[in-house]
């Protein structure tokens, strides 16, 4: 079994690459980012995948709260993170695209987009749980409201370690420390970035959408 | 102009409306569950394949997002289906 450093990491200058027009590299094999942020990454679905798991069978012990819970939340709260999240995932698509053609302002420029966008998230958090607390939803609520706030705020958690990876690239960024033979981990910040989205769109149909 | 990526980001932000819009009005039932499911998986996947790029990337790490991501539909499907067994099964005493 080939290990993962076995396999080719994003060295446009060494490989025989097409690149599309949206500066998509297509290398078979290419492990996008570096090896390192994938252990990441696959802790945080396994971690994200239990903690599903126990959201399933409070569920089957509790239909009637998982029922009537969604109800009293703000599907606004949610859908405008899910908003903020897609669209600052948006800007890192365009900021690696930027660094593959050696833009490295424009990389910049959307990266810090990106930053501002995913500030947003615990902006709206922290507004969604006041009027939660106002109007006597916490943890001790009811079953449905103790996991949403363990989830929701595990996944805060997440994305602040995003948004801090996130300021570290656009510094490194700032410094020119990137280029389009060089860009692993700015590719890297994004991934993880990333895969808080995919998280959150489980977290948002969770919460606000199922019944 | 249009491109690709922006094509993506407009769907990814049609399908979050539309299940906002489900869950202001969608009520307990297989619809509402079988929907959610398709939703998941449906935007999971864009994300995993044209925003992380996995579509070219390397197989055995896109094999595992993938699972990820068709695991919990699953999950949602099978709980809702045997919601009664699992909580027989969950029960210590």
């Amino acid at each position: 079994m080939r290990s993962l450093d076995q396999y080719p990491m994003n060295t446009p200058s060494t490989e025989s690459l097409s690149v599309t027009v949206d500066t998509e590299i297509t290398a078979p094999g290419r492990i996008p980012g570096n090896s390192g942020i994938w252990v990441g990454i696959f802790c945080v679905l396994v971690e994200f995948l239990l903690l599903f798991i126990v959201y399933f069978i409070a569920k089957a012990h509790n239909p009637e709260a998982f029922s009537t819970g969604p109800d009293k939340l703000i599907t606004s709260a949610g859908t405008t993170i899910t908003i903020l999240l897609l669209t600052s995932g948006y800007c890192m698509v365009k900021a690696v695209s930027a660094i593959r053609s050696d833009q490295r302002k424009a990389s910049l420029r959307w990266t810090i987009m990106a930053i501002l966008l995913g500030f947003g998230y615990p902006i709206v958090k922290y507004f969604e749980i006041r009027w939660n607390v106002a109007h006597g939803i916490h943890g001790e609520t009811g079953v449905f409201y103790t996991v949403y706030y363990y989830l929701t705020l595990t996944h805060l958690v997440h994305v602040s370690w995003g948004l801090m990876g996130l300021i570290w690239i656009a510094l490194r960024t700032g410094v020119g420390a990137y280029s389009s033979k060089n860009y692993s981990g700015l590719e890297a910040a994004a991934l993880y970035w990333h895969t808080t989205d995919v998280i959150w769109l489980v977290i948002f149909s969770f919460f606000y959408i199922l019944r | 102009m249009i491109g690709h990526t922006e094509r993506i980001w407009l769907m990814l932000i049609g399908l979050t409306f539309l299940g906002a819009l489900i869950g202001e009005r969608g009520q307990a039932g297989w619809l509402l569950t079988l929907t959610v499911a398709v939703l998941i998986a449906l935007k999971g996947s864009i994300v995993i394949d044209h925003y992380m790029e996995m579509r070219s990337a390397n197989q055995r790490i896109r094999g595992i997002l993938r699972l990820f991501i068709t695991l919990i539909p699953m999950l949602v499907i099978f709980f809702y289906g045997w919601g009664e067994d699992i909580r027989r099964l969950t029960t210590l005493n």
